[in-house]
């Protein structure tokens, strides 16, 4: 399939000043080869994406206009959803970012034997589905689980009843979960660092703290925001985790989707919801990109 | 080259024990344990049994296994196919199109998995083409929201490749389709088999756009798990999860045998 | 061998009391894992001295310079500063400046910022901080950069900040570790000159400077410890170590000397002044080393630029054939092969090299030639194994 399309465009690459006219053709002819792929993506993807703007201003009724958008955006549960959607994704990032952090830093500048193998797991629980984490905090945390089983049996009573169906534990488990997407960046910036850097920064007379501070985190700055904004988009998104802890008080915005979209079928609230989810990933998305462009820019400077 | 003074390490490994496995150990040890637990009311299960994995590979749960598997290996090739082809296309193409196909191969990663389900729903139920209620809305969904990784890892491994080896064989005299073949493509063997892997691993677990369209009879395994824990019957949720996990590495080892194939009867020409 | 640096230290500590070196180095050995980094290394620098340790790559000069500056931790031994047991001391509690080959400068700091990083780290007072970056700077040369980024600075700069950053904390002990290898020859020469300027400025610092070149220890150091294999090798003032070098090794390494095959003809004691030796067909008198057999095999060392080239057949000569010319600017490098001779050491087998400056004709490959010896006495050392 992909063996025919690169009939000319290669070809015309090598030759390093043609005339003006066919540069131009070659532009254009090249410009052709994308449109397939293209073409796929905005009909699978963009496409849909439009009709659900547009379905949100159409209500049951066929009626054009703002109605299904009052009616959503005035009724309790969404306003609930949007402010626990911001508020588990902000806090379940931070925490993230300190996890990561001290994860990352320990991995990579006093590394223990296994250091290496425990950074394998961490790769691997990038590849696990999320609800995966929610399904073992529910048998680690739920009103029977394994914590309040050994605190009962050590006297202490069941201090987690509960837990399990509160915010935090979602935030808990985000964190779980996206840790290692604010690792991965660190690590890879951390092995940048060359150690003399910290040798001789320690023989000036700093200590840890003080070589953590002015030396590593300006280094670590550009990764923990590429990280840490991945990480936000993500949580705000998160729909797996939610679902499977099941809580009632914890609806979020995707939660809210599923339930108008899939549960009662009322299309033009869910396209509503998801318009608002959409606009507000999407605005975190911009920032994420410029963001990861001016660090690849940055670290392109560092090198010339 | 941090913490000088064995005692300050030995603190330092203490407080990385202490984050470290009840975070991300305990919730991984606790589904293998959970998945072979007979009777658990205590801290530990007070019986075992293979009960609940037996059960988890048989009926209507074997089936989700292979609606999985095929779910994950058909949107996986059409992601890699069509990720591929974008990337390689978009390089060579004008600087405007390249920001635009860039742009929009990068956007599915911000749009919550459920919207792009419930894009599909609206988009798909009536019209000319009509995939709800078919297995094909899933694979869909699937391939839409992987085609980013699959794009992203390829790019990247352009940028890795020197494109003088294109050139130099384009100079030898070899043809357009024959540099593609012959260097591009093995080149970018690696990047396309780690997006392959990547790609399948998330299709196997994905929920979010699953869960909003998947027909009665096209239901994946991570569904399945939900309706299972839904019910209450968690026990044979984790051991359906841990079957779930086992045949994601069994797929990924299977990709990656066929890579070293492919790689060697490279070798061999 | 380690008579001239009590000498030494003597000699520097006059007047004070009988002060412990600037740095002790006691029995040091250093493992990585199962892997020997440094084996039994006993060394003192004094105040005031620059000790350069030399040798190839791998032999473990550099871990010597890391556990002084406490970037390792030592499988046993003793590291002393000033007398100060500081064995197990962490690198900030040290006291030490520290450059590296890669400079190691802050690439987000300026440069005033980096060579203030120490004095901020101990909490030295602001003023002082700036009066003492603008001093450490001038000691460079570097003052009007001070507003600049590393990347901004090309190599040599960087390197001169990074000196500065060491000097501004005002240490008593400096360890340079190969702070030229990153540098081009131009480069390395003036921060050559550079680093003898700033050592005749700091009478009181003790100075470790590792390195793997020659040059740059016999242009600084007041002693040298040539060292092989994770082992100190020799240890002596640097002239004596290039006039008299005590050992093979050190005389191929330092100077690259020509390693002449020789057969002791009398008897000699170590204190000799001269011993009949017969290279090749002529018989020549030696400065011996130590005490020689007679009979023994040994290794005449001749300097490359001692050596002269005469008309085959010559009287008292040894005969070659030429295998390679190379103009070098200043001189011509012959490589000759030894006819006949046999014994020699070193991986070129029977190949000399010999430096010419002036040469009325360059005389064509494979064309034959005499070899004329010094008329003073070569250095004798033992054959084999080194130190």
């Amino acid at each position: 399939m992909t063996a025919t399309l690169t009939e000319s465009p290669i070809a015309a690459e090598p030759v390093p000043v043609p005339v003006r006219a066919s540069k131009a053709r070659g532009g254009a002819s090249r410009a052709l080869w994308v449109l397939p792929p293209l073409v796929l993506a905005a009909g699978f993807f963009l496409y849909p994406l439009a009709l659900v703007v547009k379905q949100s201003f159409v209500d049951k009724n066929e009626h054009v206009g703002l109605d299904v958008w009052r009616d959503v955006l005035n009724s309790p549960s969404f306003g609930d959803a949007l402010w626990n959607t911001v508020e588990i994704a902000v806090l379940s990032t931070l925490g993230c970012l300190v996890v990561g952090f001290f994860l990352a830093l320990v991995l990579s500048f006093v590394p223990f034997p296994g250091a290496r193998a425990v950074g394998r797991i961490v790769d691997t629980v990038l590849a696990f589905p999320s609800f995966l984490i929610a399904l073992a905090f529910t048998f680690l945390y739920g009103t029977a689980g394994v914590v309040n089983a050994a605190a009962d049996n050590l006297g202490l009573g069941e201090p987690l009843v509960g837990f399990l169906y509160s915010p935090w534990c979602v935030v808990l488990a985000e964190i779980t979960f996206y840790t290692p997407f604010v690792m991965r960046p660190l690590l890879a910036a951390f092995a940048l660092v060359p150690r003399d850097r910290l040798d001789v920064a320690a023989s000036l007379g700093a200590g840890p703290l003080l070589v953590i501070r002015r030396v590593l985190l300006p280094e670590a700055w550009p990764a923990l925001a590429a990280g840490g904004s991945l990480t936000l988009l993500l949580t705000l998104n998160e729909f797996g985790i939610v679902l499977f802890i099941g809580a009632k008080d914890v609806t979020t915005l995707p939660m809210l989707v599923h339930a108008k979209g899939a549960v009662t079928f009322d299309y033009p609230g869910a396209c509503v919801v998801a318009v608002v989810e959409v606009a507000l990933s999407l605005t975190l998305y911009a920032v994420y990109r410029f963001v990861f462009s001016r660090t690849g820019a940055g670290r392109a400077g560092l090198v010339a | 080259m941090l913490v000088w003074s064995r005692s300050g390490r030995a603190f330092v490994w203490a407080l990385f024990a202490l984050v470290f496995a009840p975070l991300v150990l305990a919730p991984l040890a606790i589904l293998g344990i959970a998945a072979f637990a007979g009777d658990w009311n205590s801290v530990l299960p007070a019986s075992w049994t293979s009960e609940n994995i037996r059960e988890a590979t048989a009926g209507t749960n074997y089936d989700s296994l292979v609606v999985s598997i095929e779910t994950a290996l058909g949107a996986s090739l059409i992601a890699i196919v069509v990720g591929t082809w974008a990337a390689i296309a978009a390089r060579t193409a004008p600087r405007f199109v390249r920001r635009l196909t860039d742009a929009v191969f990068h956007l599915p990663v911000a749009v919550p998995s459920v919207v792009v389900g419930l894009g599909m729903l609206v988009a798909f139920s009536d019209g000319p083409i009509l995939l709800n209620g078919t297995k094909w809305i899933v694979i869909a969904a699937h391939a839409v929201l992987v085609v980013t990784f699959a794009y992203s890892t390829v790019s990247a491994g352009l940028d890795r490749t020197d494109a003088a080896f294109a050139d130099v064989a384009a100079s030898l005299g070899a043809s357009a389709a024959r540099v593609l073949l012959r260097v591009r493509l093995p080149m970018l063997l690696p990047s396309i088999t780690a997006a392959a892997s990547l790609a399948i691993a998330l299709s196997m677990g994905e929920v979010g756009a699953t869960i909003m369209v998947y027909p009665a009879e096209w239901r994946t395994l991570p569904v399945s798990v939900f309706t299972l824990t839904d019910r209450g019957k968690v026990l044979l949720g984790s051991a359906v999860t841990v079957v779930l996990l086992v045949a994601t590495l069994i797929v990924l080892l299977l990709v990656g045998l066929l890579k070293g194939r492919v790689e060697e009867r490279k070798r061999r020409r | 061998m380690t008579a001239p640096a009590i000498e030494r230290t003597e000699a520097s500590t006059v007047g004070a009391a009988p002060a412990a070196a600037a740095i002790g180095i006691q029995d040091l050995t250093v493992r990585y894992g199962s892997v020997v980094a440094l084996e039994g290394l006993s060394l003192e620098v004094a105040r005031g001295e620059t000790v350069a340790l030399l040798g190839p790559s791998g032999s473990g000069k550099s871990t010597a310079l890391k556990a002084v500056a406490g970037f390792l931790r030592p499988a046993s031994g003793r590291i002393t500063l000033a007398g100060r047991d500081v064995t197990y001391e962490p690198p900030n509690k040290r006291g030490i400046g520290v450059v590296v080959q890669n400079y190691a400068l802050f690439p987000h700091m300026r440069v005033a910022d980096n060579v203030a990083f120490g004095l901020k780290a101990r909490r030295v007072p602001r003023a002082e901080v700036t009066r003492r970056v603008t001093e450490a700077l001038d000691m460079v040369g570097m003052a009007s950069y001070a507003r600049r980024y590393p990347r901004e600075l090309s190599g040599g700069q960087q390197q001169r900040v990074a000196i500065a950053r060491a000097l501004a904390i005002r240490p008593p002990v400096l360890l340079l570790d190969e702070p030229l290898s990153a540098l081009d020859a131009t480069l390395r020469a003036d921060l050559l000159g550079e680093l003898q300027r700033l050592r005749a400025d700091l009478p009181d610092v003790a100075i470790m400077y590792v390195t793997h070149d020659q040059t740059e220890a016999l242009a600084l150091a007041d002693r040298i410890a040539v060292m092989r294999d994770a082992r100190l090798v020799d240890l002596d003032a640097a002239d004596r170590l290039y006039r008299r070098p005590p050992s093979e090794f050190t005389a191929s390494f330092l100077g690259a000397a020509n390693l002449l095959g020789a057969r002791v003809l009398a008897a000699c004691a170590a204190g000799d002044d001269a011993v009949e030796v017969a290279v090749g067909g002529l018989t020549v008198a030696a400065d011996p080393t130590r005490a020689f057999a007679e009979g023994e095999r040994a290794l005449l060392v001749v300097r490359p630029h001692s050596l002269e080239v005469t008309a085959v057949d010559h009287p008292d000569t040894l005969s070659a054939t030429l295998t390679a010319t190379q103009w070098r600017g200043a001189d011509y490098r012959l490589t000759c092969v030894l006819d006949g001779a046999s014994g020699q050491s070193g991986q070129s087998g029977r190949e000399i090299r010999i430096d010419v400056t002036d040469l009325a004709e360059v005389p064509a490959l494979g064309e034959r030639l005499g070899v004329a010896l010094p008329a003073e006495p070569c250095v004798l050392v033992p054959a084999g194994v080194a130190g």
